[in-house]
């Protein structure tokens, strides 16, 4: 429960003839977490070399990319499957072979035959686009150009010209620019160029047609219509095609991508001239299966052998082995770090701590019940493991944030028909307001106990860690080092119990001096620093300067309470502006126009609770699991293990 | 004269007078607190927060492990806010 899954070394040595069979037997199992093997120039790795794809390899790696091309190209995602029924996998086998070609054949032959229309399309409207210019022009477009004794001037200007010369002169204007075509005899040329230069000219190639530019357009624009048609159909085609044969090709690039990942196993492998060894890990509860599926599969020609592997726990892949209530926690332990196979696994804490912690900040029965409802209601419409699992600790955390609202007594920021049975929250905000205000004092006090109970359970842990991890005389030190950080913790707590008298702490102040004016209570705070400051410094010198840390990390729970007291007033603040100040004034003497107001009064009310919803999730969610990050796992927690992944696959779309 | 006056306005604050005033002190001072940590909090989590946008379009893994690391300093004005809630009530 607190400890990774269990993980046995193995060794799996045999004769070549024997690796596809294994490879199989490994992957069908996905048990087998491979180590893979990497050529050194040890002595001992002598003769081993780095092994070969199997034959099948390059060939079905060819036919997986034509497939994942097509995938692509249909922009089908696993997620869109409607997993019906699982193939069998001799008999996908058969269709990937005689049927797939086929149908990739005719899927390409579309595809390229639809490039094709569309750069034809985008031909055509290019020359549209050079003929529209000419499509006031009334003549044929031939009579532009190829004149020896005359120059011809078409293009853009921005203002009108005069000529002295001899010329002939077409101009069609509209709002925004004025086209011009301007015919000349070549010995004016210069003269033309000059005019049309101060008229900030910009010519305009004439196109290589015949007949005139609007009749050209009109005969383009009936092209494009004919090719957009045949591209409709070719589109219809496809998507038929994507509609009949969806899941088979999600079926096919299962089976593909998984025979590539079977082929390309022996790169991870330690060959030699006849033989293979392969080293990994599998969970030691499965051991047994495993061992056995090896040796049916070869018979017993494999050598499957247990290593002694006290000496490389460290490396070890981890997988979580958690209670089902705890499993959707992992994954807030993934966004920090994943256990080290060695290390104690906080889950179980975590997903009970985080809960309770996220209720304290935000404990409210209206915005739990929100969130509630938010968190059942995505998990239609989410998908992947990820989401669904955050949802799931959206959902623990909902349901702690109604209890908490109870306790505290609060519905959006009104309370229950009930006094707190807690603590009271309830802020003096608003014209009418009464009461005695929050209990700041007593919510601190409850924060700063959440606090010094959890960094004194994690100091606990953390001296758990250091006796399994460590070695040695390093080890006692690093647990000694533990102790000795509680101890200055309670020391200082005992110190100030008699000093002050403080509300829901034991009351030292009374007891008898004994010298110097400190009671007994002193006396024992300061043996207790004394010591714990002996065994942190005996550990490292170096980590007195982490001193205060004691401090402002036990201060740093107030935010349960700080964090709290912000939602409650935003929530009070909303209430009273909406309809202590908008609705209820309209109310006494309701008129047409206060209609419009009262309503506008409830938008208010809405927006604001739901900022202060998402406010309040967002808050609530950060600031506790930010404890548990900083605060707790400081005390014991490294993280960094390897994630288990087992050689092989989940099978969604055929079974054997 | 000046003194004479001054003497006889501290003569006639009334004890209401002076209880207003301290409220309207520590009010004051609940505001400065929460303010000023607010703004330090801002800068503190200005410099992280445009670190972690440039990490997280590097690699989104990272995404959940930035997103703490920039709501660290939010103990700065939560000490505030906790110094307010104290002052205030």
């Amino acid at each position: 429960m607190f400890t990774p899954e269990g993980m046995t070394r193995v060794l799996i040595a045999a004769t070549k003839s024997q690796m596809e069979p294994v490879i199989r037997e490994m992957y069908r199992q996905h048990l087998f977490h491979i180590e893979e093997f990497v050529e050194k120039d040890k002595k001992e790795y002598e003769g081993y070399r780095i092994g070969t794809p199997l034959p099948a390899a390059n060939e079905t790696s060819r036919q997986l990319l034509r497939l994942r091309g097509i995938n692509n190209a249909f922009m089908i995602h696993e997620d869109e499957a409607e997993t019906g029924g699982k193939q069998k996998h001799g008999h996908l086998k058969e269709l990937v072979e005689r049927e797939l070609p086929s149908i990739e054949q005719e899927v390409e032959d579309l595809l390229s035959r639809r490039a094709k229309l569309d750069s034809q399309i985008k031909e055509y409207e290019q020359k549209i686009d050079a003929l529209k210019p000419f499509a006031s022009v009334p003549i044929d477009l031939e009579l532009l150009r190829g004149f020896q004794m005359f120059s011809v001037f078409c293009g853009y200007i921005s203002r009108n010209i005069s000529l002295d010369i001899p010329h002939e002169i077409l101009m069609s204007e509209s709002k925004k620019d004025r086209f011009i075509v301007l015919i000349v005899p070549n010995q004016d040329r210069s003269i033309a160029e000059q005019a049309l230069q101060n008229a900030q000219f910009q010519a305009v190639p004439v196109p290589e047609e015949t007949g005139t530019a609007a009749s050209r357009i009109g005969y383009y624009e009936g092209q494009v219509l004919a090719v957009k048609g045949e591209l409709e159909e070719i589109n219809r085609r496809l998507d038929e095609i994507k509609k009949r044969h969806k899941d088979f090709f999600l079926a096919c690039n299962e089976l593909l991508t998984a025979d590539v990942e079977m082929a390309e196993a022996p790169l991870r492998f330690a060959t030699t001239g006849e033989s293979f060894i392969v080293e990994g890990w599998v969970p030691t509860e499965r051991l047994e299966t495993f061992r056995q599926g090896i040796h049916y599969a070869t018979g017993g020609k494999v050598y499957v052998y247990e290593l002694d592997q006290s000496e490389v726990e460290d490396v070890a892949p981890t997988e979580y082995h958690n209670v089902s209530f705890a499993r959707p926690t992992e994954m807030l332990m993934d966004v920090y770090s994943r256990p080290r196979y060695t290390e104690i696994d906080p889950t179980l804490l975590i997903s009970i701590i985080f809960p309770i912690f996220f209720g304290i900040i935000l404990g409210d029965v209206g915005y739990g019940a929100i969130l509630l409802v938010l968190s059942l209601g995505l998990q239609r419409f989410l998908k992947g493991d990820e989401g669904q699992k955050l949802l799931k600790v959206l959902r623990n955390a909902s349901i702690s944030s109604i209890i908490f609202g109870v306790l505290f007594s609060e519905f959006f920021g009104f309370s229950l028909p009930w006094d707190p049975i807690l603590f009271s929250r309830h802020l003096n905000i608003g014209g009418h307001a009464g009461g005695h205000g929050p209990d700041v004092t007593s919510l601190m006090i409850m924060a700063i106990w959440i606090g010094v109970l959890q960094i004194t359970l994690g100091r606990v842990l953390g001296m758990v860690n250091h006796a399994r991890q460590d070695h040695g005389s390093h080890r006692i030190k690093a647990v000694m080092a533990n102790l000795g950080w509680i101890m200055v913790l309670w020391g200082i707590l005992a110190m100030l119990w008699a000093a002050f008298p403080l509300p829901f702490m034991p009351d030292l102040t009374g007891l008898p001096p004994i010298v110097m004016g400190l009671n007994m209570g002193s006396i024992l705070g300061l043996v207790l620093i004394l010591l714990g400051v002996v065994f942190i410094v005996r550990d490292s010198a170096l980590e007195i300067v982490e001193l205060p840390t004691i401090l402002s990390h036990v201060l740093s729970y107030a935010r349960l309470v700080g964090v709290g007291l912000s939602s409650v007033a935003i929530a009070m603040v909303v209430n009273f502006i909406a309809i202590g100040l908008i609705i209820e004034p309209q109310l006494e003497s309701l008129t047409a126009f206060g209609v419009i107001i009262v309503i506008m009064g409830a938008l208010v009310f809405v927006i604001g609770h739901l900022l202060n919803t998402i406010l309040g999730m967002l808050g609530g969610g950060l600031q506790s699991l930010r404890l548990q990050y900083v605060e707790f796992f400081t005390k014991f927690y490294k993280g960094g293990g390897k994630k288990y992944t087992p050689f092989g696959m989940k099978k969604r779309f055929m079974e054997d | 004269m000046a003194d004479a006056a001054t003497a006889v306005a501290a003569t006639e604050m009334t004890v209401e007078m002076i209880k207003a005033s301290q409220l309207g002190m520590k009010a004051l001072g609940a505001g400065l607190a929460v303010g000023l940590t607010g703004i330090a909090t801002g800068i503190a989590e200005m410099a992280i927060g445009s670190a972690a946008v440039g990490a997280t379009a590097e690699n989104k893994d990272v995404f959940g492990l930035v997103l703490l690391l920039t709501v660290i300093p939010e103990t700065i004005v939560i000490f505030g806010l906790v110094v307010s809630l104290l002052l205030l009530f």
